[in-house]
């Protein structure tokens, strides 16, 4: 109902304002899409990140532990090869020298009582556990935290002697590759949850893609282009949601147009009893005098009602008209003043305000519409408001407005766009103007004629502050936009 | 307005009965037909003075009754539609009615319709009651016009729209000053009453009607006849 829009004064608004705010906002189908791509990205991101590390690890931490026992054993049989039953402790140095050296690889040497000590470490570093194994004559190896760094300490007998060999080595190093591949991991995650959830939010809109088809069609419909249908789509899940659509959109159709057509038939109908009617009332008026006082006042009735009945039935044509789509502007130029005094006529003389620069304002309109449309306007006025006070004309460059102001009790503003309706009467209208004579469509009828000239019109109180409705038409200066 | 007969064709014979009873109380003399046919049968021997027809007729429609009747006489014709739809009236108009009425009409507004078409060609200024532009000569106390000499049949709404002009050769008559003369109408009456008998009145008096020598359109205000 654009065309009623009343001047934004803001009075109703706030309370539908806080109501949005208060109730939390679902998230759209769309963001729900993305986010459940994100996440889904995240967990599978996050599982290969954590098997990989696991399994990182556990490779670099068994191929560094194979390889220091392989040195170690290596290094324990030639050490073995190289020590004699006399030898001492001083000579342990130079055959330990002559031993493989790899980076981050310490030994330790005991013989006897006696310990050859690594450059950082001494036999109180190892762990007790494998000495005592050691003590056993038994190989073992064994981690260990050593100054505070993750160690793996090597310790193998050295069968012919009272003598053991450990090697320590570190692995510091294989938790900073690791800890650099957690790094690396983590941003990739990141990447992966990132691109999941822009891939989620492009296959969303792709895929929502037939549905904002849909939401045009559909608007296209309530905009009253019945006649709007889904192409077929190429995915046979869409089309058949598209043929669905079009079997609703082809049933609703048929029915409006239907229902249009029902009451334009019937409207039709009744033109010929009417016209015989008119006619014969008519014969009956010319020949008032004869008839009796009583005969006279149901003649006067039977013409008043006849007349009523007249009316709604011709509204009723026009409307039917609109809501089949038929009404077509049929433009010409009007001459406003001369218009409006020609239409002033029928219904009592009203001064008409014209500004003084458009005395001969031309606009281009379908003269009959306007016509009817003023003429409602006036008669509402002589209905509900007294009778109209003044029409006051006023043009700017956008338009020309056309004001009906009469000196009733005004409407209120919670009435003030369901008068336009159908049948309506507001509930200070209908009490007043004992014989009511309105078809209860003159209303709805200037809302579709103004509207059909591409203009808008609403009610307001009188800018004058004196009691009284002012019903104010506005149209384009160019109707012909419309067409 | 004694001894004015008009012909009644409609279909209806509610309607025929109740409009004639109308009429006969205005003092006309009316005869009904209920079809085309018929009116034709009762025209040809003897002419009415205003004939009425209903568009929707069975056998022969309106717009035909109406075409054969105009080849007959310039009779004024008042053509009565079941529909405000504009292709009927234009249709009508076109097949030679002098104006049109939309059911259901007030009986009063039928009879003001019948008094205005059979008012007698008047000019505004008698001074022009003889003109002659060009190859067109109006005779208006006549009633005759000639192109090149020749005598054309004008209906008596044409010859009154183009006397109406030549009371002021070359001043601009707006739709509503044609429809008020001519019609009788005040500022609110069809437009299209006067440019469907301006179309007409040039296939007669134009040698080329789609560019007209006297009859001039001055858009967006009216007509004119130029000299």
């Amino acid at each position: 109902m654009a065309a009623v829009d009343q001047p934004e004064d803001g009075q109703d608004v706030p309370a539908d304002h806080h109501a949005d705010e208060s109730r939390p906002v679902p998230l759209g189908l769309r963001a729900r899409i993305s986010l459940s791509f994100a996440v889904g990205g995240l967990l599978v991101s996050v599982v290969v990140a954590g098997a990989t590390l696991v399994l990182t690890r556990r490779q670099l931490i068994d191929s560094r532990e194979s390889a220091a026992a392989a040195v170690a054993v290596s290094n324990a049989t030639r050490l073995s090869n190289q020590l004699t039953h006399d030898a001492s402790i001083e000579d342990l140095p130079a055959i330990a020298d002559s031993l493989t050296k790899i980076e981050g690889f310490q030994r330790l040497i005991r013989l006897g009582d006696t310990w050859l000590p690594a450059p950082e470490l001494g036999q109180e570093d190892l762990p007790p556990l494998l000495l005592q194994q050691l003590s056993d004559r038994v190989a073992g190896q064994q981690r260990a935290s050593l100054s505070g760094q993750p160690h793996l300490v090597v310790g193998i007998p050295l069968a012919a002697f009272d003598a053991d060999y450990f090697a320590v080595v570190d692995l510091a190093d294989v938790d900073d590759t690791l800890g650099n591949l957690q790094i690396v991991l983590f941003g990739a995650s990141i990447f992966a949850t990132i691109i999941a959830a822009v891939f989620g939010a492009w296959v969303s809109q792709r895929t929502l893609r037939p549905l904002r088809r849909v939401r045009s069609a559909a608007e296209a419909i309530a905009g009253g282009r019945l006649d709007t249908r889904l192409e077929p789509q190429s995915d046979p899940d869409l089309d058949r949601l598209a043929d669905s659509f079009n079997e609703m959109a082809r049933a609703l159709e048929e029915r409006i147009l239907r229902d249009a057509r029902f009451a334009s038939d019937v409207s039709h109908e009744l033109r010929s009893p009417l016209t015989t009617l008119k006619a014969s009332v008519g014969v009956l008026e010319a020949r008032r005098e004869e008839l009796s006082d009583r005969s006279q006042t149901a003649l006067t009735l039977l013409s008043d009602d006849l007349d009523r009945f007249t009316r709604l039935v011709v509204d009723l044509l026009e409307i039917s008209g609109y809501d089949a789509g038929a009404a077509a502007l049929d433009l010409s130029e009007v001459q406003v003043s001369q218009f409006l005094t020609a239409t002033t006529r029928g219904t009592g003389p009203v001064p008409i305000h014209m500004p003084g620069h458009a005395g001969d304002l031309v606009i281009t309109a379908d003269k009959r519409r306007l016509a009817r449309l003023i003429s409602n306007l006036l008669e509402n006025a002589n209905r509900y408001g007294d009778g109209a006070t003044s029409i006051i004309v006023d043009e700017d460059g956008a338009g020309i407005r056309i004001a009906v102001e009469d000196s009733g009790p005004g409407i209120p503003e919670e009435e003030r766009a369901a008068i336009f309706e159908r049948f309506s009467r507001g509930s200070s209208g209908g009490r007043r103007g004992g014989g009511d004579s309105g078809t209860g469509l003159g209303l709805s009828l200037v809302i579709e004629d103004v509207r059909l000239h591409g203009g808008r019109v609403w009610v307001e109180d009188r800018p004058d502050g004196k009691p009284g409705a002012r019903f104010v038409v506005e149209l384009p200066t160019a109707a012909e936009s419309q067409l | 307005m004694m001894g004015t007969s008009i012909l009644i064709v409609e279909d209806d014979e509610r309607i025929r009965t109740a409009v004639r009873l109308v009429l006969e109380e205005e003092g006309y003399h009316v005869d009904e037909t209920e079809s085309g046919e018929a009116a034709l049968d009762v025209f040809a021997p003897s002419p009415s003075d205003v004939v009425l027809i209903d568009i929707m007729l069975p056998g022969i429609d309106g717009f035909e009754v109406c075409r054969r009747i105009r080849r007959l006489s310039d009779v004024p014709i008042i053509m009565v539609t079941a529909r405000d739809d504009s292709h009927d009236i234009v249709a009508g108009l076109e097949a030679g009615a002098d104006d049109y009425l939309s059911k259901p009409f007030d009986p009063k507004v039928l009879s003001a319709r019948i008094r205005a078409l059979l008012r007698r060609a008047r000019p505004s200024e008698a001074a022009h009651s003889h003109l002659v532009v060009d190859q067109l000569e109006l005779v208006a106390d006549e009633g005759t016009v000639r192109v090149a000499g020749q005598e054309v049949h004008l209906t008596h709404t044409e010859f009154r729209l183009l006397v109406e002009m030549a009371s002021s050769p070359n001043k601009v008559f707006s739709r509503e000053d044609l429809l008020a003369a001519v019609w009788d109408y005040d500022y609110l009456g069809d437009g299209r009453l006067v440019d469907v008998h301006v179309r007409r009145l040039r296939t007669k008096i134009e040698a080329d009607p789609a560019n007209p020598r006297y009859v001039m359109t001055v858009r967006g205000m009216g007509y004119k006849l130029q000299t």
